[in-house]
């Protein structure tokens, strides 16, 4: 219970705050316009006080009273500096001529004298001559220099760049700690003096100035929060972890490019070993074989319609098939890390991708479309690791000889079973008959002297001849035969076996995001004008026709946008695989061995050049989506 | 042409010949079939483990749900959502509405002025900051995550190059295992995404109406809260539920930022944990996997629409 309140305490406060810092600003670049003066000392007035807390929090200065057994007062510093900056910018704005410098530089003196007093003795700088005034004087004069060539005033940049030069002169070189008081108080003196001079030599805003001020601190209210956000938790640690990557692994001391050295070197990251395997692997034969089909399927249609090489479903689908097939092939040689997750991007987009647009085709021409769209999206809503535990309970292996209570395993021995039993003839005879049908439907379509269809019916009878041979010959589905010549029920250990455990463990996100592909895709081919299709239906297109040469063209860029999409979501997968797996039986993907290397085994060097591989996984899709966006502003 | 005779013999075949005609009947109805089959092998695994979370854990281990009704009972969620076993699952739903709804106000927030901003303010270099914004959707937030809990657990410091001098960027205040750790690393990584959703929605509203306010004198302070914001609800709606579904269901951000403190971590930390003794407490995860779900789910299906949404204008555009 206290623990709720004080949740919902931290969300009032927090939300709280950031209204109030918002709308207050806004009230504040507000004032400009009605009183220039209140605008003035309360922008001195919050300077003074950040001032004031880069301070403190620099531990540069400190008040102690009494000692250093008395209360620390250190906290009080910056709204004292911000009620002193608030009185230096109330009092100069109005004033013009010899008397504006005088104010300001004088001021600047003072406030940096007192700024000087609060110095914490370890930050006393031991200041030497030469680059004290070296610094201020080469600075002064590249900044003079460079605004005299830009047409400017000379001056003014000159007071700029010597201030500058002066913090670095008099706090940068020298060592800090080694030094007097009275030169503490001489550098916050001259600095905060330099400040305050190149003020006092400017000009008062007019009140256009006043405007365009106004106009461009309302841009920054608006953005800062914002960029600042982005910077500070996904800029700046991005640029620090391609840092931390060529370094130790406690981030100290610089080792070049040793941690991409041993991840290209460690084989459970990368191992290439196996690539000769690829090409005697019967899956590489089968993807010959469908590259072939698809081929000869592509020129005969082609043939039909006059063309060199038709582009539709009967020449598509066996060519992406055996495309497939040749990845499962090197991907089950090819293993390690690295290529696991190669494997994930490849698989995952292909099949979420292909999937939602078949779905959303389907369901284009079905009944109760709404219903059904809605369960399959439904997914969507359950977390990576819901999904992942989900799926593990489809894929318990129980102990062969007791039964099995998940669904898939079930099925599997169940199949195993009727191949060996009298019921593989029933099994049989009804693929025979569908066969048949199959047969039918291709012989009537090479009469209607339609290929696709009479093409079509033939490779789908291919699988169910095959089917029909498992069950009568050497039997399908989860069987083993003992030594003594007895069938015994077999498991499938899906998150074992490998290398296939790693499909099954994509699976999971499959069926999350075919829904996310469907949703986009349905609302796309909804989209496409009707008076194309009908114009294609009249110039004699078939539905397939259509399909492929109208629709898929006009959804090209969604198609694009969700296969970018999906990439970027797949290539940081983490966790399913540590909620499944965890990585082990060669199931380990980038993102996981970088949070183990990282957090588990602390090695942060080599935790951030796993990051920067994921992070180099996805440069081409950014570079492909600036691309886009430049091409949609023009 | 010669396709047209063809399609006509086609279409004449269907219509006249007797079984061609039935033939024809029965493959227009094939679609609906598919998707229902589909449907079914989508929900099967959800439902499987529904059934099974209302079932003993013997019952579990021996049958088969598809062999064994009655017998339900609510024995795995009192024992999951009790401070048993678990840690309390109560107590991890807690955290995680501790967890999202700040993290789902707070970038809203920021983003939709951001989006104005980029939308509708006049200033240099506009195009360029918003396209360099919005590529950062792609940059992976693992790239940020050493970086950001080393931040949070021992503050920023940054040593300037040949002067040799330390400077403070981010305090040691020590965030590392709290909640504002998460809400704060949630706001950051939500942003670029939030301005391009908010900002292709902001963008697209009509212009005189902006331009008539500014005439009457509105800045654009006013013309963001009497304006924008009140035409915006749907998609301040959409995204909204977006941002919400993704760090209720998040992972990675609270294990890795607030993973140390036990009493902290939300709902899915806490079956995950779980389910690292999967052979011991399989019949638990069941009921615990449904406890962390249920409450995505219902937003989903109350606020689909919205939801769809979200997802196009974040996706079909262009």
């Amino acid at each position: 219970m206290q623990q709720l309140i004080q949740t919902i305490l931290g969300i009032v406060v927090a939300v709280g705050v950031s209204a109030l810092l918002f709308v207050g600003a806004n009230k504040w670049a507000d004032q400009a316009l009605v009183s220039w003066r209140r605008f003035a000392a309360l922008s001195w007035a919050l300077g003074g006080a950040v001032f004031g807390v880069v301070l403190v929090g620099n531990r540069l200065v400190a008040w102690r009273p009494a000692g250093d057994g008395g209360p620390d007062l250190t906290w009080l510093l910056p709204p004292l500096l911000g009620v002193l900056f608030g009185l230096w910018g109330w009092l100069g704005t109005e004033r013009e001529g010899a008397g504006r410098v005088l104010w300001w530089a004088g001021g600047g003196v003072v406030l940096g004298l007192i700024v000087g007093v609060f110095a914490r003795s370890a930050t006393f700088p031991a200041m030497r001559i030469v680059p004290l005034v070296a610094w201020p004087a080469a600075i002064g004069l590249l900044w003079g220099g460079w605004n005299a060539v830009r047409g400017r005033r000379f001056l003014p940049g000159a007071v700029s760049g010597a201030t500058v030069g002066w913090l670095a002169g008099a706090f940068g070189v020298p060592t800090l700690g080694g030094g007097t008081r009275l030169e503490a108080m001489m550098g916050w003196a001259l600095l905060v003096g330099g400040v305050g001079l190149r003020i006092g030599i400017g000009s008062p805003f007019g009140v256009e100035e006043r405007r365009r001020l106004v106009e461009r601190a309302r841009t920054v209210i608006f953005l800062a929060p914002a960029l600042g956000f982005i910077g500070w938790a996904l800029v700046f640690p991005t640029i620090r972890t391609v840092y931390m990557s060529f370094l130790d692994r406690r981030a100290e001391r610089w080792v070049g490019l040793a941690n991409y050295q041993r991840t290209f070197t460690d084989p459970t990251i990368f191992k290439v070993e196996g690539w000769p395997e690829i090409f005697r692997s019967e899956l590489f034969y089968w993807s010959v074989g469908l590259a072939l089909v698809g081929l000869i399927a592509g020129r005969l249609l082609g043939r039909q319609s006059g063309r060199a090489f038709e582009v539709g479903g009967l020449s598509v689908t066996p060519l992406a098939a055996s495309v497939f097939l040749f990845a499962f092939a090197a991907f089950s040689k090819l293993r390690g890390t690295i290529f696991n997750n190669l494997w994930w991007i490849f698989t995952v987009t292909i099949l979420a991708t292909g999937l939602g647009l078949a779905i959303a085709v389907l369901a284009d021409r079905a009944r109760f479309e709404s219903v059904a769209k809605s369960i399959i999206f439904m997914p969507m809503a359950i977390s990576f690791v819901g999904a992942g535990i989900i799926w593990r309970f489809m894929y318990i292996a129980r102990p062969p000889d007791r039964t099995q209570t998940g669904v898939l395993n079930a099925l599997w021995v169940w199949l195993g079973r009727v191949s060996h039993s009298n019921g593989r003839y029933v099994a049989a005879l009804l693929l025979g008959v569908a066969l048949a049908a199959l047969l039918y439907v291709a012989w009537r379509g090479y009469q209607a002297g339609s290929n696709s269809l009479a093409i079509g019916s033939l490779v789908t009878a291919a699988p169910v001849v095959w089917l029909i041979y498992r069950f009568l010959g050497p039997g399908i589905g989860g069987f083993q035969t003992m030594p003594d010549g007895t069938i015994a029920p077999a498991t499938v250990l899906f998150l074992q076996e490998i290398p296939f455990n790693n499909v099954w463990l994509m699976v999971p996100f499959i069926w999350i995001y075919v829904g996310f592909c469907m949703v986009i895709f349905s609302a796309a081919i909804k989209g496409v004008p009707s008076d194309l299709i009908e114009a294609a239906k009249v110039d004699g297109a078939t539905e397939a026709q259509t399909f492929w040469r109208v629709v898929v063209p006009q959804i090209a860029p969604t198609i694009g946008v969700v296969v970018t999409t999906l990439i970027v979501v797949v290539a940081k997968v983490f966790d399913i695989v540590k909620v499944m797996t965890n990585g082990n039986f060669d199931t380990q993907v980038l993102a996981n061995e970088m949070w183990q290397r990282a957090f588990t085994e602390l090695d942060f060097g080599l935790g951030s050049a796993l990051a920067v591989l994921i992070f180099v996984a996805v440069l081409p899709i950014m570079y492909l989506n600036i691309r886009r966006m430049q091409k949609e502003a023009l | 042409m010669a396709t047209m005779t063809r399609v006509e013999k086609l279409a004449v075949a269907g219509r006249t010949m007797g079984v061609g005609g039935r033939l024809y009947r029965i493959l227009s109805a094939v679609p609906t079939w598919v998707l229902w089959g589909l449907v079914v092998i989508w929900s099967l695994p959800t439902f499987t483990v529904l059934v099974n979370s209302f079932r003993t854990a013997d019952a579990q281990r021996a049958v088969a749900w598809w062999n064994d009704f009655g017998g339900y009972t609510l024995e795995n969620y009192a024992e999951v959502l009790g401070s048993g076993v678990t840690g309390g699952m109560a107590q991890a739903l807690l955290n995680s509405f501790s967890i999202a709804i700040p993290a789902t106000i707070i970038p809203i927030a920021i983003a939709a002025f951001a989006a104005y901003a980029f939308a509708w303010m006049d200033f240099k270099g506009r195009e360029w900051w918003f396209i360099g914004t919005v590529s950062l959707l792609a940059v992976p937030l693992q790239t940020a995550l050493i970086p950001l809990l080393t931040m949070f657990s021992r503050g920023g410091r940054w040593t300037l190059p040949f002067f040799e001098k330390t400077v403070t960027l981010f305090p040691d205040v020590d965030l590392a295992g709290d909640l504002t750790s998460v809400w704060l690393a949630h706001t950051g990584f939500a942003l670029p995404f939030a301005i391009f959703l908010l900002h292709n929605y902001i963008s697209g509203l009509p212009k005189d109406v902006f331009e008539s306010a500014y005439i009457d004198g509105a800045d654009h302070y006013t013309i963001f809260w009497r304006l924008v914001v009140p035409l915006s609800v749907p998609v301040l709606a959409a995204f909204a539920i977006f941002q919400f579904l993704w760090t209720w269901n998040d992972y990675l951000i609270a294990l890795t930022f607030i993973g140390g403190n036990r009493e902290a971590l939300p709902a899915t930390v806490a079956i995950a944990s779980l389910a690292g003794e999967f052979g011991l407490r399989e019949h638990l995860l069941t009921a615990g996997a449904f406890v962390q779900a249920f409450v995505p789910i219902i937003v989903f299906f109350a606020l689909q629409r919205y939801f769809v949404r979200g997802i196009l204008a974040g996706s079909v555009k262009g």
